[in-house]
């Protein structure tokens, strides 16, 4: 289905942001900064209590809840600001709106703004992002 | 206030030398590790469009940095990302990453005192050089020296 111009896409939530997790990803990113591993280097660089999530885990939230709002999409192209931190244990959300629909060969391009806001603190990721949806019928 | 010039360092290769494939084995651990499932179909997660650009370049992240005379110590906070796909990014496919720093631009700042913005561009094709996607980061690294 086509969604509508202003609608709100469904959010995906993070209960917990893992430091586990940040391990696997400091494999992944094959970066091996201590602030995504150690929290008393976090403390030492006077940068919190706790270890620091990877910027691209927190865009990858991001992108899983575009794909499961909208599914059978593609993303065509991102364009975020990471403007805070997210730290180990945080609860987390992803969310976004359509702002534009747009008919293309083969399918629909859809327009939406995005976000990810940490529980209690506000945006950590903005940013824009568009996907195209194949072959569907815009509504009638 | 006048600043000192950055190193001129706009147009610095980053180019890598070796293809980079996405595992599925690492895929799927990497999708375990932000609660979904891999696609069945083959299909990379997209943030592989990062992962895939960053480890692929012909520098490290301490590299790029120590480029920009500047120590990775220091701390480069990650500032923006564009990206725009031509193709979805599939495991088991080997990619060609190229690509080239945009410019440093040294900047008074409120909070940092004095950064530097590093904003560089890396590109991923495949072996024949059908370009997959095309992507821009933005990076803050803080003089705290300067200040």
């Amino acid at each position: 289905m086509i969604p509508a111009v202003g609608s709100e896409l469904a959010t995906f939530r993070i209960a917990s942001v893992s430091p586990e997790g940040m391990k696997a990803w400091a494999k992944f990113l094959h970066d091996p900064n201590p602030i995504h591993l150690d929290p008393a280097v976090v403390r030492a660089k006077g940068l919190g209590d706790r270890v620091i999530n990877q910027g691209p885990c927190n865009l990858a939230y991001v992108i899983s809840m575009l794909r499961a709002a909208l599914p059978g999409s593609t993303v065509q192209a991102l364009d975020v600001r990471y403007v805070d931190n997210v730290y180990g244990g945080e609860s987390v959300v992803a969310g976004g709106r359509v702002t534009a629909v747009r008919a293309e060969a083969g399918g629909h391009a859809v327009d939406c703004e995005v976000w990810l806001k940490a529980d209690g603190r506000g945006p950590v990721i903005t940013g824009t992002a568009t996907l195209q949806l194949p072959g569907l019928r815009a509504p009638a | 206030m006048t600043l000192p010039a950055p190193p001129n360092v706009a147009g610095v290769s980053l180019s890598g030398t070796h293809p980079y494939t996405i595992s599925a084995e690492e895929n799927a651990a990497l999708c375990a590790s932000i609660g979904v499932a891999p696609e069945p179909d083959g299909t990379a997660h997209p943030i592989y469009f990062f992962i895939a650009t960053q480890v692929g370049m012909g520098q490290t992240v301490a590299g790029l940095c120590q480029v920009c005379e500047f120590n990775v110590e220091d701390g480069p906070m990650m500032a923006g990302s564009r990206v725009t796909f031509q193709r979805p990014l599939r495991t088991g496919q080997p990619y060609r990453v190229s690509g080239e720093i945009v410019s440093l631009v040294r900047k008074p700042s409120r909070k940092l005192g004095v950064m530097d913005m590093l904003e560089y561009t890396l590109r991923l094709s495949l072996p024949d050089g059908t370009p997959v996607l095309s992507t821009t980061n933005v990076w803050v690294l803080p003089r705290k020296e300067l200040a």
